[in-house]
């Protein structure tokens, strides 16, 4: 399948079509494979429970039309399974059909010069996984997960034989995931095919001592296939154990260590979201009118990078034919640039309303609405053909000035809590208003004198705070980022674990205790 | 213009499939299962933001999903998805054989492998067990969709002309409505379903939709708010609206209006300070659309139950083991009864699943107390219980999940008025915004468009920016009022799965009252 070639031709085919200003031709083939990995020692189940894989492949078609009283019309069509010519042609046709005159539409993308940064970075394997090989992967992380049970003394002393191991309620879910991208695009603008192929491979598990109400989470990226182990599937068995019988807490205002998994959902939920050109266009953000000034603590710095080798969530090229690269979003603390793609950075530049809206004159935020982030993003499944693009984020990067050790952030915190990993955290009230609320389900601790003394009991706390209130509220973040795939997310968050002051939990779901 | 693939390819290519899935599939050894699901739709849709159109299609789909149990030893699952396209159809043969080997492929690897580790650990492997599906009647039917305007008949420009008006009209409201985007489609869909057990299903549903988001903008706030009006009906619904004994809706110009109104009064209304400790709420038909969604739907899905969603959208309060439930349990007032539905009319509506189960209702709470979980065949195989027909996916390429079909609160007897007049302090929160709910669905947090003061019995005060927080059981106990105005609703982005399968489904409930904390900003 040469999608290069395919995007040659039928641009030029398209280019030759009659009232056809512009064209830009995207051709995209997706395929995600996974093994769905279910684990239950007291209920009988399968292990892995869906091998299973979706593909497609096809053309996207945008073009500028002569409309019939001169101002043109721009319209999207596309066709699956068929590259050839004729499958540009219906794909036009309907672009056609569909075409409308939107004032706020420039052009389609131009270069701006900046060069390519990365190429030829999958891995070949990756691209070509067997049927066995798919299975292989999911019982690699169940049987690391359950020998990771069977070696726990912690649950031999809990279990004075295998049937009372079994009787624990011992869980091991989630997934092996890969996924598998290739793309070209050509436009009027840039009638030089560009070609990108990308893969990358993740591993997410969640394990449960449920007799005792513990859970405990793992997981893994990989861009290479003979990188892959059974640690997702360990480490989750192993933080199940370790987060046994935890303790309440009363609700009340903590010092609260956030670690790299919430970190990442408060990132793909609220922050990431919060930077995006489209949230200021439409005065949905809680930065609206903050451009180049203090959102967050000195120190404080989270920037994207879609050209970074080696990162999970790096591309080559964006789906608009830009080159991927670093957007620096919080700097030390103040809010430098947002994510964008073509359109939204073209119509916010020239929004009457940008200067209230930004808070500085769009000329001097030119750079801070970079396009590099254009991407045709499928809900963490791949780079679709079927729509336009979007602005997503690739790899977000938390960084700290001065970061320090796990054990010296606790001993900051004095008393407070570290938590491990959130779940169901949305914008409560709307973004603009920051705040927020999740609860907090799992890998959590409690922190007593300056060390992590007990385990906080799973699902015992819904935090309920504001995320700019956070934000200004960071004293310090560990070393050594980790990086956390989401679930239906297209990017993934590089973060170290993060110390906040003054989070408001509140304590819930005290019927469980006394539930017969 | 038309389709390359029109829904009426799924007759023609029927007899293809029964004989795959039947004498192709029964010819591979060990196979003990199979089944193959097609799907085709045709669709148009428009979009407009700020007065302006932005874009518009009118364009198809084209889907297979195959799953094989297979194995020697033991019995296990193998899948394949694939999306498709007109070029396909020449081919459409091959490809399906080459899906149903690639998920066969997958099954006897996955069964020979499930055999190894059951072996080697033990104890612990005791709980690997066969892939089994509860027997179901195994049915051959056609199912017509529903509508007046053929969705296929529908001029693209009609429905651009419509979505941008309504777009223009939504921005002039007032100054304060500082940002829109509407979006309309209207579409028909055909399934195929047919297994080697000889079942074969085609089903056809028409589903249009109109959706409203905007923005208002206060002197200190945004208040952002989204909704939609839909059903699984012609475009009649957009132009004429509905007024069926329990959807009503107006017209999609006169909902969206109604949502920039609603949207431009809260940016000017002040934000909810939320009182200390619980208090008597009082919770409309829509807000109970969602609170019936997250605390009733949610965890009477038997897969969650079954600690298959653990990772991702979580367990169930109802089940600890297949020993340790809630059944027979009291989990709410008396006064609560809860169900769920696949005959009710609008999102929620189908005769079968996606894996041939005539679908049926099932009563979920019974006057307070925990009655029965929605299930698939796998699950039911697992748990007990007949299977009750909710498997569903999104896309065919996609395999299904245990889903909702429409899961309500079921109506009662009192005026709605009334259980607001007897209350001397309190909350009234009409309509749903965002929810948040604890992992085993056990707590939630949802706010609600708009939240009245209650004061000696009337209505008070407009706030924005609220809703409650309670543990799900104690607020379901406590329900001491329920209406007489039960109303189904859509919810059109309900989220489930790996990957994620945004499904819509039905929800609704009639006016209920209750006990819970009141949340405000932070």
């Amino acid at each position: 399948m040469d999608l290069a070639r395919a995007v040659r031709e039928a641009l030029a085919r398209l280019r030759a079509e009659p009232g056809v200003r512009e064209v830009e031709v995207f051709a995209a083939f997706n395929r995600s494979l996974f093994t769905r990995l279910n684990y239950t020692s007291h209920i009988p189940c399968n292990g892995v429970e869906e091998p299973k894989s979706t593909e497609m492949a096809g053309l996207g078609v945008q073009a500028v039309f002569d409309g019939p009283d001169g101002r043109p019309l721009i319209g999207f069509g596309s066709e699956p399974s068929d590259l050839t010519q004729e499958g540009a042609r219906r794909a036009l046709a309907k672009a056609r059909q569909a075409a409308v005159h939107d004032p706020e539409f420039r052009s389609l993308p131009r270069p701006a010069g900046a060069p390519r940064a990365l190429a030829a970075y999958h891995d070949p394997r990756l691209m070509s996984v067997e049927d066995a090989e798919l299975v292989e992967a999911g019982w690699k992380v169940i049987t690391g997960g359950l020998r990771a049970f069977m070696a726990s003394s912690r649950l031999g002393d809990l279990a004075p034989d295998e049937a009372g191991l079994k009787r624990l309620g011992l869980i091991l879910g989630g997934d092996v995931s890969i996924l598998q991208s290739r793309v070209a695009i050509a436009s009027s603008a840039m009638p030089e095919p560009q070609a990108d192929d990308c893969a990358f491979m993740s591993a997410s598990a969640t394990g449960m001592v449920e007799a005792r109400d513990a859970k405990g989470s793992g997981w893994s990226i990989t861009t290479r296939l003979e990188h892959f182990t059974d640690e997702a599937g360990a480490e989750a068995a192993s933080n199940a154990v370790a987060a046994m019988d935890g303790e309440r807490v009363p609700s009340g205002d903590y010092p609260v260590i956030l670690g790299p998994q919430p970190v990442a959902d408060l990132c793909n939920n609220l922050i990431v979201p919060s930077c995006q050109a489209g949230s200021f266009y439409s005065s949905s953000t809680p930065f609206l009118g903050r451009l180049g000034r203090v959102v967050a603590a000195r120190g404080l710095s989270i920037y994207d990078h879609g050209a970074m080798p080696g990162l999970a969530g790096s591309r080559g090229i964006t789906c608009e034919g830009l080159p991927t690269g670093r957007t620096d979003l919080i700097k030390d603390g103040v809010l430098v640039g947002l994510l964008s793609h073509w359109y939204d950075t073209q119509r916010l530049l020239h929004d009457p309303a940008a200067r209230e809206k930004l808070g500085v004159d769009p000329a001097a935020a030119a750079a801070a609405l970079a396009p590099r982030n254009g991407f045709r993003g499928d809900g963490g499944s791949g780079r679709t053909f079927e729509s336009t693009p979007g602005t997503s984020a690739s790899n977000v990067v938390v960084e700290g000035a001065d970061p320090v050790s796990l054990a010296d952030l606790a001993a900051r915190v004095g008393n407070g809590l570290y938590v491990g990993r959130i779940w169901y955290t949305y914008p409560i009230n709307g973004l603009r208003a920051g705040d927020f609320t999740c609860t907090v389900v799992g890998d959590s601790f409690i922190i007593r004198d300056g060390r992590i003394a007990a385990p906080l009991r799973a699902n015992t706390i819904r935090i309920n705070d504001n995320v700019t209130r956070l934000l200004g509220a960071v004293v310090g973040t560990t070393k050594d980022p980790r990086g956390t795939p989401l679930w239906a997310a297209d990017e993934v968050v590089y973060a170290p674990a993060v110390a906040v002051s003054g989070v408001h939990v509140d304590a819930i779901a005290g019927f469980m205790e006394g539930l017969d | 213009m038309p389709h390359g693939i029109e829904t009426r390819l799924i007759e023609t290519v029927t007899p293809m499939v029964r004989e795959l899935v039947t004498q192709q599939a029964r010819a591979l050894a060990d196979l003990h299962y199979a089944d193959v699901r097609l799907e085709v739709s045709e669709g148009k849709f428009a979009g407009a933001e700020n007065g302006e159109a932005r874009t518009s299609g009118d364009d198809y789909a084209f889907a297979l999903g195959i799953r094989v149990l297979a194995g020697r030893s033991m019995t296990a699952p193998g899948y394949f998805g694939r999306g498709l396209g007109a070029a396909d159809v020449p081919h459409l043969a091959r490809l399906l054989r080459e899906g149903l080997l690639a998920a066969y492929r997958r099954a006897m690897a996955n069964a020979e492998m499930k055999a190894e580790v059951k072996g080697k650990f033990g104890s612990l492997g005791d709980a690997l067990a066969d892939t089994r599906l509860h027997p179901i009647p195994i049915r051959q039917a056609v199912v017509p969709a529903v509508f007046e305007v053929d969705p296929r008949s529908v001029a693209l420009d009609d429905m651009q002309r419509l979505t941008t008006d309504v777009s223009r009209r939504v921005a002039g409201v007032h100054a304060s409505a500082s940002y829109n985007y509407i979006s309309t489609m209207t579409q028909l869909s055909r399934e195929l379903f047919a297994s080697s057990e000889g079942a074969v299903i085609d089903q056809s549903f028409a589903l249009t939709q109109g959706m409203c988001y905007v923005v208002a903008t206060g002197s200190d706030n945004s208040q952002e708010i989204y909704d939609v009006l839909g059903h699984q009906r012609g475009w009649e619904i957009l132009t004429r609206g509905v007024a069926e004994p329990l959807i009503e809706f107006p017209p999609f110009p006169e909902f969206a209006l109604a949502m920039a109104g609603d949207a431009v009064e809260l940016a000017a209304a002040p934000a909810l300070a939320a009182p200390a400790g619980e208090v008597p709420v009082v919770t409309d038909p829509h807000y109970n659309t969602l609170l019936s969604h997250e605390i009733v739907g949610h965890p009477v899905e038997l897969d969650r139950g079954l600690k298959m969603e653990t990772a991702y959208a979580g367990r169930s309060w109802l089940l600890r083991g297949l020993d340790d439930t809630q059944l027979g349990k009291r989990i709410a007032s008396p006064l609560v009864s809860a169900f769920s539905d696949p005959s009710l009319p609008g999102y929620g509506h189908y005769a079968y699943d996606h894996e041939g189960t005539p679908a049926r209702r099932v009563v979920h709470i019974d006057r307070g107390l925990f009655t029965g979980f929605m299930n698939s065949r796998q699950t039911a195989a697992v748990f007990g219980g007949d299977p009750n027909g909710h498997w569903k996916a999104t896309d065919a390429s996609l395999v299904p999940l245990v889903r909702m079909s429409s899961t309500v609160f079921a109506g009662g007897d009192r005026e709605p008025a009334d259980l607001i007049k007897e209350i001397d302090h309190g909350y009234f929160l009409v309509g749903h915004r965002t929810p948040s709910i604890a992992e085993s669905r056990e707590n939630f947090r949802i706010t609600a468009r708009k939240i009245y003061e209650i004061h000696r019995g009337q209505i008070g005060r407009l706030y924005r920016d609220g809703g409650i927080m309670a543990d799900s059981r104690d607020f379901l106990m406590h329900v001491d009022g329920v209406g007489r105005d039960f109303r189904l609703y859509p919810i059109p982005n309900c989220g489930k799965g790996q990957p994620m399968q945004t499904r819509k489904l039905g929800n609704g409930g009639p006016t209920l009252r209750s006990r819970a904390i009141v949340t405000g900003g932070a």
